[in-house]
């Protein structure tokens, strides 16, 4: 990185010395493994007798092939997938019109971004009530797929608004001014000049506002009406008491394995093909 | 009437930001005024009172906003503990582009599962015939099992932990990242020690990381329903219960009035955490 000639001594790196990157490594160990030992628990329960019991084997299929018969999660597994499709696309768009409009206005920028990031640092469940009591109460509307996606949106944009305008913030804006010398209008610029600066910032946000609304439930509680997403029918299955509880577990084996390759396949078209 | 290329319109950006505020910030602003109206038999009342606020410190709910917060603070400060050593190792101790990478992919990976499906697991382990206890038994350390280890505060904290890690290490692992190298060798060269250097360079350097991961870890946990009501089962109400039973008997004004007085506090810790960052970042501590 540095321009320096190389000295004689050259200076050690400072953590070589002491015991830090032990502590680290295995503080980082703990952590990951409380993380990792219920997911890893997961799968092997799911091919296991009795996965409510706390011990594993004798293993069985018995529960993969329930899935086929006992349909109750394709209608929520789709409610959650369509809400999130909705929250990824609008994110991204609505994203992209204010986290380049950012960096070039000349008033009120930290108003502006503090408006759009406020949600952060609202608890689902205050904002859950609100958006109820506003809604619901207030206006007397029908609660259903429309308010799941707001109350999802409200929560997730915020995240993908970040994204884009960490991304917004390096571009150097007078590279549109030597566009417009060369002579394209506004709309090539935008579109050959701007966007491709942009794009990992705005599909990085889109992936990120779809994981959110994917597995939101803090708010969904208050927004659903009589609508389920699959958060929400995971969560009612796991507490009840019902014989079906021991169905959630090879059901998220394969919505894990799913989505492990859905975001593999997103990085490597974000990361891995412009490297070579 | 010339437009530099640089310039956008206002209408592009205005017009969500417009729609933003009808729909996110109205809706917020508007629990200030739910929780000051008067519910009679089920109905609202347009008759301003502090009935509501009056009911949450007699009907002993603000004692859930307590144990809520207590719990959250709790986690956060062993998130702390834990995701502080990892990220500087991450950032400064590993020179390993591998670890690091396969470290924060790890990170990522538990987003895309849901909350209740990893919760539930613990049930099983933690319970009264499941296997902690019995390898308890086995060994003779206890008589008979530990009902505490499931349906109390500690499986909650337990079960939070592990969910809540990563929100803390990005915002830490991206500060120390940000500290240059060269910083931390003059400190060295001037004869400070590890320790000195710790606390000195990089807890300063650190602290806008902290803040943020205080924030993105505190805030959310505050609004978790998942984890307190699968592994708490019932003796351990939190806030997210306290007002989802209120909305069900339709006390909306009571429901307003906790979720106000949850906000309140969160700003102020927020503008206390703000104001720290802020004040030693630039002093050092």
């Amino acid at each position: 990185m540095s321009n320096r000639q190389p000295t004689i001594n050259p200076i050690p790196h400072w953590s070589e010395k002491h015991g830090w990157r032990r502590l680290g490594a295995v503080t980082g160990f703990i952590a990951l493994s409380f993380i990792f030992a219920p997911i890893l628990w997961l799968v092997v329960m799911s091919v296991s007798e009795d996965p409510l019991s706390g011990f594993p084997g004798p293993f069985t299929l018995t529960y993969y092939g329930q899935l086929l018969e006992q349909t109750g999660w394709v209608d929520p597994l789709l409610n959650s997938v369509a809400i999130a499709l909705g929250v990824a696309v609008v994110s991204m768009i609505a994203s992209t019109l204010i986290g380049r409009a950012i960096p070039r206005i000349r008033r009120g920028q930290f108003t502006l971004t503090g408006v759009m990031l406020l949600p952060m640092m609202i608890p689902g469940v205050v904002i859950g009530t609100a958006l109820f009591l506003y809604f619901r109460v207030g206006l007397d509307m029908k609660l259903g797929l429309w308010s799941l996606f707001l109350g999802h949106l409200i929560w997730a944009f915020p995240f993908s608004f970040l994204s884009v305008l960490i991304v917004a913030l390096r571009f150097d804006v007078r590279l549109l001014d030597a566009a417009a010398d060369l002579g394209s209008g506004p709309l090539e610029r935008f579109w050959r000049v701007e966007l491709p600066q942009l794009k990992d910032g705005i599909i990085s946000g889109g992936l990120f506002a779809f994981l959110l609304s994917f597995n939101e439930i803090a708010r969904s509680i208050y927004l659903r009406g009589k609508t389920e997403t699959l958060p929400i029918y995971l969560w009612q299955q796991a507490a009840s008491h019902s014989s079906h509880v021991p169905l959630i577990y090879p059901l998220n084996v394969l919505i894990l394995i799913v989505s492990s390759a859905l975001v593999a396949l997103a990085f490597w078209v974000l990361f891995g093909r412009t490297k070579t | 009437m010339f437009r530099p290329p640089t310039h956008v319109a206002p209408a592009s950006y205005m017009s969500f930001v417009l729609i933003w505020g009808l729909v996110a910030l109205l809706p917020t602003a508007g629990l200030l005024l739910w929780s000051t109206l008067t519910m009679e038999n089920f109905q609202i009342v347009w008759e301003p009172s502090l009935q509501a606020y009056r009911d949450v410190l007699s009907s002993g709910r603000w004692q859930v906003t307590i144990r809520t917060l207590e719990i959250a603070a709790i986690v956060t400060l062993i998130e702390i503990l834990l995701a502080v050593p990892f990220a500087l190792w991450l950032a400064k101790g590993t020179k390993s582009a591998g670890v690091r990478t396969v470290s924060l992919a790890l990170l990522t990976i538990p987003f895309f599962l849901s909350l209740s499906s990893r919760t539930i697991v613990w049930r099983g382990v933690l319970g009264l015939n499941g296997p902690i206890n019995a390898a308890l038994l086995q060994l003779g350390i206890i008589q008979e099992p530990l009902d505490w280890l499931l349906f109390s505060q500690f499986s909650v904290i337990l079960g939070l932990i592990g969910p809540y890690f990563p929100t803390m290490v990005f915002p830490l692992y991206l500060a120390f990242m940000l500290i240059d190298d060269e910083v931390l060798a003059a400190s060295k060269d001037l004869g400070a020690s590890p320790a000195f250097t710790f606390w000195n360079v990089i807890v300063p350097l650190g602290l806008p990381g902290l803040g943020a991961g205080i924030v993105f870890t505190f805030v959310p946990m505050i609004g978790d329903p998942v984890v307190p009501e699968l592994l708490g089962g019932g003796n351990v109400v939190v806030l997210s219960a306290s007002v989802q039973s209120l909305l069900r008997i339709l006390n909306y004004t009571v429901a307003s009035a906790l979720s106000v007085l949850m906000l309140v506090i969160l700003v102020a810790m927020i503008s206390l955490v703000a104001a720290i960052t802020a004040r030693f970042a630039k002093g050092g501590l």
